[in-house]
């Protein structure tokens, strides 16, 4: 049977049953909402970590013994580091000067007190295009190796964190998409068996006048795509006119705006839609192969 | 219109079992002409109902063997029996019709499913519709309708894509006396043209005193043909 034909009927069968569509409908926006909320949430929590994991510095303390002549060499052999942008030698004096900035109203604290006493350092500024907690560690880990050091600093804790915190929030992003999927497939396909019910006599009149399977299913399977494609296209727009509220609201605050947050990526989008289209046709087609005993 | 001698309709030993100790249907042979218009008579529960039914395959003989038109049917898979019932219309008792939908969509429905061109089923349906006396009631919804008139709904939707056989099962069975006269009425008209008609009825006054053909069931075995 022709597409155009299988449209039409679709249509016609939509503007018949407008409510029934409407309400199913409803059911898939309502599903993808709470995805798409979801989404929104880990994507702009996970890039909240990584702006914040990406300000994180390396300190390397050298031993107090480590001769001027060895630190150009040092500072070469880090810059030489992939994923690292900058590097800076803060000499015992130098590292005195800012102690000694830091206590400007108690300089007696410091009163007595060598001004070689700090251990000369490099603070290493990790490369933001190139950031990844393990990455971080890993230089960490290698320039501690070297016998000149004598300890790493890198936010140990907060790079573990991050990392762990990263890696929570894929794992439960996997585990409520699959949640939300199966949910989402099981009430859609529960809603298309009730309309598939409602029709039966329908389906059974139309079987006994000698049509095909192709015939009876056609407009569903059509009226469903276009159910889980509207759904979810309604879906995302809903979430962006919250979004867009909401930096509208608060957006100049200088809070927010260092959370660089951001609205669902293009790929993101068309994949929602995609899938609730498909999700909704194969729901459909399941629903009415036990009808047609196929 | 008499039926000529090629069978257009056989059944060699057919059994309808539907559970241990319900038989249906028991050994039935039978063979029906092209063009012969057949009463299938008995009591309730004779077997009437379930030989149509095998028929037009909705349900499949436990044993024995049909054959429509020299197809035998136990050799058809699933997707071949759209193919069958386009051969076949059939009219129910219950009328099984679309009630939310005009009068004119149920009977393009059977030429929806054979992919008719708009303007060719419009013409087609309209000429049925019509010919049943429903010509002023094209838009009704059939929910609106009379029971007489819903049947000719139905029988206008059995036979809108010309079968070669119309098999009515009780088709009279909520008419009264007036409706009944005009359903067998359509029914020989039918006939006339050419049709095969299969007629399962209990009531006798619709072939007493007629030519017709009247094999009578009963305990699912033909008693009298």
């Amino acid at each position: 049977m022709p597409f155009g034909i299988i449209l039409k009927r679709a249509f016609r069968d939509i503007r018949q049953n407008l409510v029934t569509h409407l309400m199913t409908t409803l059911v898939v926006v309502l599903t993808c909402l709470i995805f798409v909320f979801f989404n929104l949430f880990s994507i702009n929590l996970q890039r909240i970590a990584d702006h914040f994991g990406k300000e994180l510095a390396i300190i390397v303390y050298l031993k107090k013994d480590v001769s001027q002549e060895k630190v150009p060499v040092l500072y070469q052999k880090i810059v030489s580091i992939k994923g690292i942008k900058e590097v800076k030698f803060v000499s015992s004096e130098d590292a005195f000067k800012r102690l000694e900035r830091y206590f400007s109203n108690e300089r007696e604290i410091l009163a007595g007190v060598d001004p070689t006493f700090l251990p000369p350092a490099f603070e290493i500024q990790i490369d933001k295009a190139l950031y990844n907690p393990n990455r971080v560690k890993e230089i960490a880990k290698e320039i501690s190796k070297w016998n000149e050091v004598d300890k790493v600093q890198y936010g140990k804790e907060w790079v573990d964190r991050l990392e762990n915190f990263s890696k929570m929030v894929r794992t439960a992003l996997i585990f409520c998409a699959a949640l939300l999927l199966v949910t989402a497939a099981f009430v859609v396909s529960n809603t298309i068996k009730l309309t598939v019910y409602a029709r039966q006599d329908e389906i059974e009149i139309m079987r006994l006048v000698g049509a095909t399977n192709g015939f009876i299913m056609g407009p569903y399977l059509v009226a469903s795509l276009l159910q889980g494609l509207l759904g979810s296209g309604a879906a995302v727009v809903l979430a962006f006119l919250a979004y867009s509220y909401l930096i509208k609201a608060f957006g100049n605050s200088s809070f927010w705006e260092s959370l660089h947050l951001q609205f669902l990526p293009a790929e993101n989008i068309i994949s929602i839609v995609v899938v609730s289209g498909l999700f909704c046709t194969l729901g459909t087609a399941m629903a009415l192969r036990r009808f047609l005993k196929l | 219109m008499i039926g000529t001698e090629q069978p257009i309709i056989e059944l060699k030993k057919v059994s309808k079992r539907y559970a241990r100790d319900i038989l249906a249907l028991d050994e039935v042979d039978l063979k029906i002409s092209k063009g012969e218009f057949v009463f299938l008579t008995g009591p309730s529960g004779a077997g009437k109902s379930t030989l149509l039914k095998l028929l037009y395959l909705a349900e499949r003989p436990t044993s024995g063997s049909i054959n429509i038109e020299g197809l035998d049917l136990s050799g058809l898979s699933r997707s071949q029996i759209p193919q069958l019932r386009r051969k076949i219309g059939v009219i129910f008792q219950d009328f099984k019709l679309l009630h939310n939908r005009s009068v004119f969509e149920n009977v393009a429905l059977s030429l929806e499913v054979l992919g008719f061109k708009r303007e060719q089923l419009t013409k087609r349906v309209k000429q049925v519709i019509e010919g049943v006396g429903l010509g002023d009631k094209l838009y009704r919804k059939v929910i609106q309708l009379s029971g007489g008139e819903q049947q000719r709904v139905a029988i206008a939707r059995a036979v809108v894509n010309r079968p070669p056989i119309i098999l009515a099962d009780e088709p009279t069975g909520n008419l009264d006396r007036k409706r009944t006269r005009e359903v067998v009425a359509l029914m020989d008209e039918l006939n006339a043209r050419g049709a095969t008609i299969v007629f399962a009825t209990h009531d006798e006054t619709l072939f007493r005193n007629t030519h017709r053909r009247v094999i009578l069931l009963e305990n699912g075995k033909i008693k009298e043909d």
